[in-house]
C-alpha cells in the first residue's frame, strides 16, 4: 500500500512540475506557427552549410518548440527553400537548445547545474555535425516525401524567374497559370510561388488568437496524454522494481548510457518536461546516462519518428537515428570516462 | 432547427477545467507542497488559472451559432483525440479525488538510508554558511557530516531535529532514526537523509512513520558494524506533522 501511494505521489508531482512547461511550450509553439513568417527567416540566414547548420541550431531560441513541433517547422523551412543543413540543424536542436528547456533542465537540475551546459553544448555538436553530413548531399528530394519533395527546388545553378514576362522564357516546360498580371509557372519552389501570388487574406487579430488557442489545445491534448504516460512510466519504474537491478544498470558507465538511451527513445517524453523525468533517476543513474537521456531523446524517439516519416522517407529517418544515437553513445561515453561530473 | 450539443468542444471544456481544477485544488489544499518545492508553486498555480482560462475559452463556443472549428493545419494526430481526451479526463478526475502523501519510512528504507556510505547524493557547488550546531536541520548536519565525515569531531555538539522515525530491521531495538526527505525540485527527486538515535528505552514508543522532535547531544557509537554519529537524546518529543514534510 505504501508502495501504492509513493508510486501515486511521485505520478502526480511530476504532472505538476511538468504541466505550466508543456503549457508554456504549446503556447509557444502554437503562436510561432501562426504569427511568424519563415520566408522572411531564410532570407536573412547564411549559405555556407557549416554556418547554416550552426544557426539552424540555434534557431530554436526564436522558435521554442518541443519535439512535435519542430517536425512541422522544419518541413515548412524546407519547402521555402531553406538549404538542408539549416532545416537539419533546426530538426535536432530546436526542442533542446531553446529557452524553455533550458529553463526546465535549470529547475529540475538545480544541484547539478553543469547539467544544463552539457546538455546544450552536446546537442549543438551533435545538430551541427549531422547536418553538416547532410549538408554533402546537395540534392534534398531523394530524402523526402515525394509531397514534400514537389515544393523543392532543383539545385540546378540555373534559376528561373517565377514570374514570366517576356515571350522567350516561356520556351521553358512546366505548368502555368495565367494571371492578369503576368503568367505564374506552377512547378516553382513554394517561396517562389507564394511571393509572386497577391498576398494571402489578411486575418484579423481575432481570428488569429483563435487559431493559437485552438492550435494550442490541441497541442496540450496530445502532449499531456502523452505526458500521463511517460510520468506513469517513471513512477513505476521508481517504484516497481528492484533497487538492486536498477543500481546494477545504473551504475555501469556502458549499460547505463544504453538503457537511458533506450528509455528515452521509448517513453517519447516531451523536450520540454523530460528533465524532470529524468531526474527521477538522477540518484540512480551516472550522469553521462542522464545526459544521454536529455540529449537523444529530443532528437529521436518512438512519438518523433512517426511524424519525422512524414516528411522524410524511411531511409533517411535510419540515417538520422544511426548518426545521433552513435553521436550520442559516444560523446556521453567520454563523459562518464573522462570528467569526474 | 433545433442545436445539438457539440460534444467533442464539451469534452474539451471538460478536460481543460478539471486540470486546472486539479492543479488549483493542491494549492488550496495545501498539499502542493508534498508535490513540489515551494520555489515552483507558482508555476503550477499559474498553469492551473491558464487552463481554467482556456477551459472558459472552449466552453464560450458552446453557446455561438457554429463552434469555432478553425484548423491552422500543420498538425499531425499521433493519439486519437478520444483517446488523449480520456486519458486527460481520467487523470484529472483522479487527481481531484487522491489526496497525495509525502513519502515514508517504507520508502527511506527502500532507497538505502540505513546504509551509511550513501549519505547524501547532492554534490554541493557552493559553499553553506556555517549554522551553529544547535540550530541545524537534519539536511544541514548531513552536509556538515559530508564534508568532514569524522564522528569524533562532533562529540557532545547539541542537537535539535525534527524528522519522521524510522526502524532499521538490523538495528538493536533501542535505536532509531530520525529522517527527512529532501527535495530539490519536486517529489520525483526526493531522497532521504537521516541519524541514529540511541533511545534509553525501546523503540515501539515512537512507531514508524510518526513524528518527533529529539534534542540532545552527538555522540559516536558503533552501529551495524560502523562507527556512526548518533544522537544521544535528552528528550524525545511527538510532534504533529509539519505542513511541509521535505527539507531543502
Amino acid at each position: 500500500m505504501s508502495q501504492l501511494n509513493q508510486g501515486l505521489t511521485l505520478f502526480l508531482s511530476l504532472l505538476v512540475e511538468a504541466t505550466p512547461f508543456l503549457l508554456l511550450g504549446v503556447a509557444f509553439s502554437s503562436l510561432l506557427a501562426v504569427l511568424v513568417d519563415e520566408r522572411k527567416l531564410i532570407a536573412y540566414t547564411p549559405k555556407n552549410p557549416v554556418l547554416a547548420a550552426i544557426s539552424g541550431s540555434l534557431f530554436g531560441c526564436l522558435f521554442p518548440v518541443c519535439e512535435c513541433g519542430n517536425v512541422p517547422v522544419a518541413r515548412r523551412l524546407l519547402m521555402q527553400g531553406a538549404p538542408s543543413a539549416l532545416a537539419i540543424g533546426f530538426l535536432l536542436a530546436a526542442p533542446t537548445v531553446n529557452p524553455i528547456v533550458f529553463w526546465a533542465t535549470w529547475v529540475a537540475f538545480r544541484d547539478q547545474p553543469a547539467m544544463v551546459f552539457w546538455r546544450v553544448g552536446l546537442t549543438i555538436l551533435i545538430s551541427v555535425t549531422i547536418a553538416c553530413v547532410f549538408s554533402v548531399q546537395k540534392d534534398m528530394r531523394p530524402f523526402l516525401q515525394p509531397a514534400i519533395a514537389r515544393y523543392l527546388p532543383n539545385p540546378d545553378p540555373k534559376p528561373e524567374p517565377a514570374l514570366v514576362g517576356s515571350g522567350s522564357s516561356l520556351l521553358s516546360g512546366g505548368d502555368f497559370l495565367l494571371q492578369s498580371t503576368g503568367t505564374l509557372k506552377l512547378d516553382q519552389p513554394m517561396m517562389a510561388t507564394l511571393g509572386a501570388t497577391t498576398a494571402l487574406p489578411q486575418q484579423s487579430w481575432h481570428d488569429k488568437a483563435q487559431a493559437v488557442l485552438e492550435m494550442m489545445l490541441q497541442e496540450f491534448r496530445e502532449l499531456g496524454a502523452v505526458l500521463v504516460f511517460g510520468s506513469a512510466i517513471a513512477a513505476t519504474v521508481q517504484v516497481a522494481i528492484p533497487r538492486e537491478w536498477i543500481l546494477a544498470l545504473g551504475q555501469g558507465p556502458i549499460t547505463s548510457i544504453l538503457a537511458m538511451m533506450l528509455l528515452a527513445w521509448v517513453v517519447s517524453i516531451c523536450s520540454t518536461v523530460d528533465s524532470f523525468f529524468a531526474l527521477s533517476f538522477s540518484s540512480l543513474f551516472t550522469s553521462g546516462s542522464i545526459l544521454a537521456f536529455l540529449v537523444f531523446g529530443p532528437m529521436i524517439d518512438l512519438k518523433n519518428i512517426s511524424l519525422l516519416l512524414t516528411t522524410f522517407k524511411g531511409r533517411a529517418v535510419m540515417y538520422l537515428f544511426v548518426l545521433a544515437a552513435q553521436l550520442t553513445f559516444v560523446l556521453t561515453l567520454a563523459v562518464n570516462s573522462y570528467t569526474s561530473w | 432547427m433545433k442545436r445539438m450539443l457539440h460534444w467533442p468542444t464539451v469534452w474539451d471544456t471538460l478536460a481543460l477545467l478539471l486540470w486546472g481544477l486539479m492543479l488549483l485544488r493542491y494549492w488550496w489544499s495545501g498539499r502542493l507542497a508534498v508535490l513540489l518545492h515551494p520555489d515552483y508553486h507558482w508555476l503550477a498555480i499559474g498553469a492551473g488559472w491558464v487552463l481554467v482560462g482556456m477551459g472558459l475559452w472552449r466552453g464560450v463556443t458552446l453557446f455561438r451559432p457554429s463552434p469555432a472549428s478553425a484548423n491552422p493545419g500543420a498538425h499531425i494526430a499521433l493519439l486519437p483525440r478520444q483517446w488523449s481526451l480520456m486519458v486527460l479526463l481520467a487523470i484529472a478526475v483522479f487527481g481531484l479525488i487522491y489526496v497525495p502523501r509525502p513519502f515514508a519510512s517504507e520508502a527511506a528504507l527502500a532507497r538505502g538510508i540505513a546504509d551509511p556510505v550513501a549519505l547524501t547524493r547532492s554534490q554541493p557547488q557552493q559553499f553553506a554558511r556555517q549554522t551553529p550546531p544547535a540550530e541545524r536541520s537534519l539536511i544541514d548536519w548531513i552536509r556538515t557530516l559530508n564534508v568532514y565525515p569524522e564522528p569524533d569531531a562532533y562529540t557532545d555538539q547539541p542537537v535539535n531535529v525534527t524528522g519522521f522515525v524510522i526502524h532499521p530491521p538490523q538495528w538493536d531495538d533501542n535505536y532509531l532514526m530520525v529522517a527527512r526527505f529532501v527535495l530539490t525540485c519536486c517529489a520525483a527527486d526526493a531522497y532521504p537523509v537521516g541519524l541514529p538515535v540511541a533511545l534509553t528505552g525501546d523503540r515501539t514508543e515512537f512507531p514508524p512513520d510518526s513524528w518527533i522532535s529529539v534534542q540532545g547531544a552527538m555522540q559516536t557509537e558503533t552501529l551495524d558494524g560502523q562507527r556512526r554519529l548518533v544522537i544521544a537524546p535528552q528528550e524525545v518529543l511527538t510532534v504533529p506533522e509539519p505542513q511541509n514534510p521535505y527539507e531543502f
